[in-house]
């Protein structure tokens, strides 16, 4: 269960945070997904697509979001260590702050684990701040007193989720079946290598993980767009600030070597690998970004949701946003979704 | 159509209704019991439960299945004139209590919907098992809204008779076809069943193993034209994206690396093979690697691609240079290039 040193050990010996599983992090799966685009364009040369975003599209959006840790906070300047570096960010009376629930900026202190999303037009301005914000979606493995084991997928491994008392309830109605086997997402506070559980992030899913619905058959007709919703988990093993998309249908012969992903998922969605580029649209906001697929994100499969950001979304989970990704889209992390629509290229 | 004849059409468009209910009564029940076999779930997917406590989802849904099976054989054993005409094992009361009972069901049903759209949006009304994924919307209300008025129109009418005259017949044949298309509109479960029905897998969901990818590739009339490239039997990369499987071989053109690139089209027979020859690009010499002469060449993995502008084509590809300069802007994931620095070593 828990070592000293917070981190998770699951029942295979497998532990939570040091594993960095099928997810593809660091600069050669960079490279070999750059290489991957250039030799796919030696054979298909390159048309309309999500290839041709207009680059000053990207840096504009890149530019909205920052993620580090605090080194230190006054009422109008935060100050955060990001890639090695100190940056300044101005706090308005108007930014707001998350720290388990709507806080004062205040409760962010020195050595919070913070992201940050900047006034789209006021440079070194915070607009929104999220500190220790974490999340936890997977496959209940076991309840004890501890808390709540869940196996979260190769690239997390086990992670533990702590209810508090005061959350027990809330979480409890959208989760009534905390047993192994079911499946569980929720947001909250992260304290290490656990989380307390703080949001329900879904309501859980009737069937148990291994006794996936069967896949509605699409017909014959194009996938280039799909609707359903887009989540956010949390960087593993990469930057805080990294970007990408886990994609849930990846070859497995090639690429997502996770036991999850072998199990029929809620919507039919079509091949991607490591490096692809994929649309992701925000359609309560309007914002869209090219972003690649740098994880597999088996875990998505299983569910079958919708979100309600803003009316409700078709079935299914179609993108696992980086955090970054996610608050770069417009999209609430506290609210742990939006509805989107990808698009998956020529 | 003579006057005279209009009361009676209209008596027997009322007996009609029981054997349309029951129809769709039984093939609702149904549904719901292959839903819950394929799913193990005897609650999984049913709209309306979802409104029940945990423990209750799995009585309340029993109950619907009994209701509906009960309802539906009741209507249908009742509909023969002798059960109206009390000279059957049945007699009249018997008759319309089913039809009323039917009417009672329809109309809880509808407002057991009406409160599912409003607490659980997201739900599908599960009237139909899993056709029925899509959320409450009004044409999901409207439908036993109208089951209601049918039932309760037919409560009280003749026995069903056959037509005595053959313009008669067509007459109600036609009104039952108007009724069932009138039915079919207000029930999104039609669009559903009809894609199932004309289901045909498309190429960018298709599941075709690597090895059948690359015995169709190693048959094909592409490989020996590209052989006398290819360096290693063993491809170096191979990925999937969409309706296409890349395969990459290690070779040699002009003397130098280059990646033999194939793209096989996911087909299960004679697919369209693609091909394309990509220089490697030389490996980066860090100054420790000018001061220790016995260092290998980087493999290929960890060197940045040599160009992001693709050749146009295979016979362009060994023209193709590494730019002067590295773009401003590079889609996320993708290597910023730098200048292509120079081996001293060499």
């Amino acid at each position: 269960m828990l070592d000293q040193g917070g981190h998770v050990t699951c029942r295979d010996g497998s532990t939570g945070l040091s594993s960095t599983g099928s997810s593809s992090t660091g600069s050669s799966s960079a490279e070999r997904a750059a290489r991957r685009r250039l030799l796919k364009a030696a054979v298909f040369p390159p048309a309309d697509g999500p290839d041709q975003i207009p680059a000053a599209d990207r840096a504009a959006a890149q530019s909205r979001v920052l993620a580090g840790t605090v080194l230190d906070a006054s009422p109008h300047v935060l100050t955060i260590l990001r890639a090695g570096r100190e940056e300044r960010l101005a706090l308005m009376p108007d930014t707001k702050a998350w720290r388990g629930g709507p806080a004062d900026l205040t409760a962010v202190g020195a050595g919070d684990g913070v992201v940050v999303r900047l006034h789209p037009s006021r440079r070194g301005v915070a607009v929104r701040i999220w500190a220790n914000i974490g999340r936890v979606t997977g496959v209940i493995l076991e309840r004890n007193r501890e808390g709540v084991v869940v196996e979260a997928g190769e690239a997390r491994g086990c992670q533990v989720i702590v209810i508090p008392r005061h959350a027990e309830s809330r979480i409890q109605v959208r989760f009534p079946r905390l047993e192994p086997g079911y499946l569980i997402d929720v947001i909250g506070l992260r304290r290490g290598g656990i989380i307390e559980g703080l949001i329900p992030a879904t309501s859980q899913p009737t069937y148990r993980a291994d006794q996936m619905l069967r896949r509605s058959p699409i017909g014959g007709r194009p996938m280039a767009r799909i609707g359903g919703s887009a989540t956010w988990h949390e960087p593993a093993g990469e930057p805080d600030d990294a970007e990408g998309v886990f994609y849930s249908v990846l070859d497995q012969d090639m690429g997502c070597g996770e036991q999850l992903a072998s199990r029929p998922g809620c919507v039919r969605m079509p091949y991607l690998s490591i490096g692809s580029l994929l649309e992701v649209r925000n359609e309560c906001t309007g914002d869209s970004r090219v972003l690649p697929v740098t994880g597999c994100a088996a875990v998505t499969r299983l569910f079958s949701d919708r979100c309600v950001t803003c009316g409700t979304s078709p079935r299914g989970r179609v993108a696992d946003l980086a955090l970054a990704s996610f608050v770069g889209l417009g999209g609430e992390l506290e609210r742990g979704c939006f509805n989107a629509t990808i698009v998956t290229g020529p | 159509m003579t006057p005279q004849a209009l009361p009676s059409l209209v008596n027997e468009l009322r007996e009609l209704q029981a054997p349309i209910l029951a129809v769709m009564l039984l093939g609702a029940c149904a549904a719901k019991i292959t839903h819950a076999v394929q799913t193990h779930s005897l609650a999984a997917g049913l709209g309306p439960t979802e409104l029940f406590p945990l423990p209750a989802r799995r009585p309340a849904a029993l109950i619907v299945w009994t209701c509906e099976l009960a309802l539906g054989a009741a209507l249908l054993v009742t509909v023969p004139p002798a059960a109206r005409d009390g000279t059957g094992a049945l007699d009249g009361a018997a008759t319309d209590g089913a039809r009323i009972a039917a009417t009672a069901f329809f109309v809880v049903a509808m407002c057991a919907l009406i409160e599912l759209r409003g607490r659980r949006p997201d739900v599908g009304c599960g009237c139909f098992g899993d056709l029925s994924t899509r959320p409450v919307g009004a044409r999901s209300i409207a439908r036993p809204a109208l089951l209601a008025v049918a039932a309760l129109a037919s409560i009280g009418g003749p026995g069903l008779h056959m037509p005595r005259t053959g313009t008669g017949a067509a007459l109600l044949l036609a009104l039952l076809c108007a009724e069932f298309l009138v039915i079919a509109l207000l029930s999104p479960e039609a669009g559903e069943a009809l894609v199932r029905l004309g289901y045909s897998e498309p190429c960018e969901v298709r599941s075709i193993p690597a090895r059948r990818t690359l015995a169709a590739l190693h048959h094909s009339p592409q490989w020996p034209q590209r052989a006398g490239l290819i360096t290693s039997d063993a491809p170096s990369d191979m990925w999937r994206e969409l309706c296409w499987r890349y395969v990459v071989y290690p070779g040699r053109l002009d003397g130098a690396e280059a990646d033999v690139v194939f793209a096989v089209q996911m087909k299960p027979r004679r697919p369209v093979i693609k091909s394309a020859v990509v220089p490697r690009p030389a490996p980066i010499t860090s100054p420790a690697d000018q001061t220790s002469p016995g260092n290998q060449t980087p493999p290929e993995d960890h060197a940045p691609p040599e160009d992001q502008t693709p050749p146009e084509t295979s016979a362009d590809i060994g023209a193709a240079q590494a730019p002067d300069e590295a773009p401003a802007d590079l889609a996320p994931g993708t290597v910023p290039l730098s200048a292509m620095p120079v081996s001293n070593t060499l």
